[in-house]
């Protein structure tokens, strides 16, 4: 190759490497935040400075001691796996029937089984903090579970519809001509093909319930106190690297959870529902 | 029982299998604890204690919310916020999206990954880390220092820009998927056609790219902005007072004032912002299914 | 059990025919997908529905599989009445246009879907479905999953599913659509194969002409819901009915010719603008002379030769265009008085750099009798190929 050649070779790319370059800065700029907390999180320090110096898993003995961050951790996990039990409860069959349906009336509930998304979360806390406490729930677990699954129905319609409508009608007709009745289709057939679905809108689900801050933030008592809200008050009378820590330790069960996953069924439905 | 009352029976059972009656639990579920209380809440911000604390019917909550210059200028300032969010937004995720379709190749699974990642924290630990990065004593700070770029520390929190930053950070991956998923449902071979009939790069991009992928942008720009419009946790940690919104209003109001009433009425006004955002995402799903 | 007893148990009572359709109806929303139609598909042959898409031919396969129920009409499944009854009773085999084996099972269990439902013991089951995938030629796969397979291979397992279960009838909905050309043609011949040595009752969905011509015993064409010509192969495609038979089974030169006067329970017509003495239609029914008549001539049933050496009695044409073809030369000819050129097709028989008529040369046009074919009239329809 002549310089000349290899010269406009650079130029044809030119366009392309800045635009990496752009999307290095990008990813640099979406990771710094989460990079610097797991990293003060092992900083020997009492207050937050940087560069950390020397490195300790002091953060992690003070969540130990100071129990309400890893009891509300606790909390919030129990809150989430029955929030996105129960959604999957109401939101299977709903999204079951929507995916196939061809009656006029679907549109009008498939938008209100996606509604909860798109309100603000604070209106709804309000809301429901009053119409609760009108029927006598209060304050109190099943207040937060009635409160967490009506925002988590809508993420497991949304990705079961999605899946559901994706595969297609010809593998449950092929199970009918086959002989398959309708209840063994749905086991064989259907089932196991939007297993991964009902898992992935499952999980996205958890995930925001655990950090869903506007809506817990109603409901909070020393009995009904999520992470979310602990977090923000302890952030709000202690700066210290405790709270990097239970951070960390959320992320890191995010992660496992994602692996685990992956490994099962894999995360392909992960990013499509969008 | 005749044939044809039979066969009429088996017909019906048939046809009333493919129903919509699985949908009930969950709408009878979202009416009791959703749509119910979001129509009870709207007739609550109705109702004002008078001087014997007796609520009567006023409209009094919202008149000062649309006359008070303070709560005219927090509804603005609401807006403006969510509105420079988004566009921030566009402009740098836009890029992103167009490298993940086109150029990412088997880079594209970690791409994904990486946006996604940040979701799996809470909003509460990204936001702190801005904090660490942006402190007096922070990241930033630090390292100009060191590198004598500046004497003193500067003032990075407190601050408006900290706001838009921090907003932006946990809003982008919505507007880079957005984008990503229209952008790949264009066919290649048409901007491949516009270059072989001696369009440049650049108007390839601006006559058939952009023009294309102007859904995507739209769908995200809703997205991003009914989330911007809801979120108080950012003017909270990060503004520091600087930028009061509605929701933090409306924090302000259920925590320190116990206002539920007034507390109502703006997040009724929220809500109409949101509705309206739904509206137009609606319609946008809506032109989608027509045109395909 | 082997092949032989895999075909004496399906079978069929002497005389029934395999399928009869009997006045099936079927509208969805305002819109007619099958008008009233009715056809018997004799037990243990395989039958084509052809046509374009829209033509009704899948609403038809779906009625007989009883994924649809008809407006009106009854189905009949070797004699019995089945209009009603849901697709699991039915007792019937398909392959889908993409196959639909289940993603989640291997090829083994794909094949013992059916027999599992039918609560068919374990022994039996297994014994069962290796045997079918020797008969497919697939025992080594049976572990493997369907993303594991090609095209051709994931088909077969789509048959032996279908056939496993010994059905009474087998349905084919374009199920070489997905295939390239070679493999396609060479599943064609399998699939009729494997369907005579079981003797099994089938009806294939096709919008492709050859495939129906290689494959069936019988073709119904269908246009716009309705069923235009039924027959054998030979029949629809050497006697089409109608312009749209003729012109959707293969290629067809549509002549509106002049009728000159009726000859013996025939007819002699003229092209446009010819004024010979013209040619003899036989068996045509009368019509006044005068009258437009269409008639249908096949491209490799006209003759051309240069005019030099043509009778004076035949009508000429020029040579317009010429392309060569592999195993024929392919003349595109103009004659005034058409709207459409001809097309000609002369087998290559010596070497192919054989002298061809330049373009502009004059010919003259003949054909056997019997080879042009008068058409019914039909209404003019829209946008007709």
């Amino acid at each position: 190759m002549t310089a000349t050649a290899s010269w406009r070779r650079l130029e044809r790319r030119l366009p392309i490497l800045l635009l990496l370059a752009f999307v290095l800065i990008f990813f640099a700029f979406l990771l710094a935040p989460i990079v610097f907390v797991v990293l003060v999180s092992f900083g020997d320090s009492e207050i937050i400075a940087f560069p950390v110096t020397s490195y300790s898993l002091r953060w992690y003995h003070r969540l130990l001691e100071y129990r309400p961050l890893l009891d509300s951790l606790w909390f919030s996990l129990k809150l989430a796996g029955a929030s996105a039990v129960l959604a999957a409860l109401f939101g299977v069959p709903a999204a079951l029937a929507l995916a196939r349906s061809r009656s006029g009336l679907a549109d009008l509930v498939s938008t209100v089984l996606l509604a909860p998304l798109s309100i603000p979360m604070i209106l709804l806390g309000i809301a429901l903090l009053y119409k609760l406490s009108a029927i006598g729930l209060g304050i109190s677990f099943t207040s937060l579970l009635i409160a967490h699954t009506v925002v988590s129905i809508p993420y497991v319609v949304r990705t079961v519809v999605a899946v559901y409508r994706g595969i297609g009608r010809n593998y449950e007709e092929a199970a009918a001509i086959l002989g398959a009745s309708r209840r063994q289709t749905f086991t064989y057939v259907t089932l196991p093909l939007i297993g991964s679905g009902i898992f992935s809108g499952m999980l996205f689900a958890v995930l925001i319930s655990l950090d869903n801050l506007s809506l817990s933030l109603f409901f909070g008592s020393a009995q009904t106190n999520t992470l979310p809200v602990v977090m923000l008050s302890y952030l709000q009378n202690q700066f210290d690297p405790a709270i990097a820590a239970i951070g960390t330790v959320q992320m890191i069960i995010a992660l496992v959870a994602l692996l685990l996953i992956e490994r099962t069924v894999g995360l392909k439905f992960m990013s499509s529902p969008s | 029982m005749t044939a044809a009352a039979a066969t009429a029976i088996r017909r019906s059972r048939r046809a009333l299998g493919a129903g919509l009656w699985p949908v009930l639990p969950a709408m009878i579920f979202l009416l009791l604890f959703f749509l119910l209380p979001l129509a009870e809440n709207g007739l609550q911000s109705l109702y004002v204690p008078d001087a014997a604390g007796e609520p009567v019917f006023s409209l009094d909550y919202y008149v000062r919310l649309f006359t008070d210059g303070y709560y005219l200028g927090v509804l603005g300032r609401t807006i403006w916020v969510s509105l420079l969010a988004t566009i921030i937004c566009i402009l740098i995720g836009y890029p992103v999206a167009f490298f993940m379709v086109r150029h990412a190749g088997r880079w594209n699974g970690l791409m994904i990954f990486l946006l996604v990642a940040p979701l799996l924290t809470s909003i509460i630990m990204r936001t702190f880390g801005w904090n660490v990065i942006l402190a007096r004593n922070g990241v930033l700070n630090s390292t100009l220092m060191s590198l004598g770029l500046i004497e003193r520390p500067l003032r990075l929190l407190q601050d408006p820009s900290a706001v838009i930053i921090g907003l932006v950070h946990v809003l982008v991956p919505f507007m880079v998927i957005s984008i990503a998923a229209v952008l790949k449902g264009i066919d290649t071979r048409l901007e491949e056609a516009a270059e072989l009939l001696g369009a440049s790069r650049w108007r390839t991009f601006r006559e058939i790219t952009l023009p294309l992928s102007l859904d995507g942008i739209a769908t995200g720009a809703i997205v991003v902005f009914m989330l911007a419009n809801g979120s108080f946790l950012t003017m909270l940690l990060l503004g520091g007072g600087s930028v009061v919104t509605l929701p933090l209003l409306i924090y302000q109001q259920f925590l320190l004032v116990q206002n539920l009433g007034f507390a109502a009425a703006m997040g009724n006004v929220l809500l109409v912002l949101a509705v309206i955002s739904l509206f137009l995402q609606l319609r946008l799903i809506r032109r989608d299914g027509g045109a395909s | 059990m082997t092949q032989a007893t895999l075909k004496a148990q399906s079978s069929v009572t002497a005389g029934e025919p395999g399928l009869r359709l009997r006045d099936v109806r079927k509208s969805f929303g305002s819109v007619a997908a099958l008008q009233p139609t009715s056809f018997d598909v004799p037990a243990g042959t395989l039958c084509s529905l052809l046509g374009p898409s829209g033509c009704g031919k899948t609403t038809t396969l779906r009625i007989v599989a009883g994924f649809e129920l008809p407006d009106a009409g009854q189905v009949l499944i070797r004699g019995e009445d089945r209009t009603y009854d849901p697709p699991q009773r039915r007792k019937l085999g398909m392959v889908f246009q993409n196959y639909s084996l289940f993603p989640h099972m291997t090829v083994a269990q794909n094949v013992a879907f059916g027999l599992r439902m039918a609560r068919v013991n374990r022994a039996e089951t297994e014994a069962r479905t290796r045997r079918m995938l020797d008969i497919v030629h697939l025992p080594q796969h049976a572990d493997r999953y369907p993303h594991q397979l090609s095209g051709g291979q994931q088909q077969r397992v789509a048959l032996a599913r279908s056939l496993v279960t010994e059905p009474s009838m087998l349905l084919l909905d374009e199920p070489l659509g997905a295939l390239d050309k070679n493999l396609r043609e060479q599943m064609q011949f399998e699939i009729r194969q494997l369907q005579r040595e079981i003797g099994i009752t089938t009806l294939l969905v096709t919008h492709d002409q050859e495939e129906a011509l290689t494959m069936s015993d019988m073709i119904v064409v269908m246009d716009r819901g309705r069923i235009l010509q039924a027959g054998s192969p030979t029949e629809v495609y050497e006697h089409p009915r109608t312009r749209f038979v003729s012109e959707f089974l293969g290629t067809s030169n549509i002549i509106a010719c002049t009728v000159a006067g009726v000859e013996g329970g025939g007819l002699r017509l003229r092209l446009p603008g010819d004024a010979g003495s013209g040619f003899f239609v036989a068996d045509a029914p009368a019509r006044p002379a005068g009258s437009t008549a269409l008639v249908a001539i096949r491209p490799e049933h006209l003759r051309i030769a240069p005019a030099t050496q043509a009778g004076a009695d035949e009508p000429r044409a020029t040579v317009s265009g010429h392309v060569f073809r592999g195993a024929a030369h392919v003349f595109q000819l103009k004659r005034p008085g058409l709207d459409r050129p001809l097309m000609a097709y002369r087998q290559i028989t010596g070497p192919v750099g054989e002298t061809v008529l330049p373009v502009g040369a004059e010919v003259g046009l003949s054909w056997l009798p019997g080879t042009a074919r008068l058409l019914e009239d039909e209404p003019v329809r829209e946008g007709a190929a």
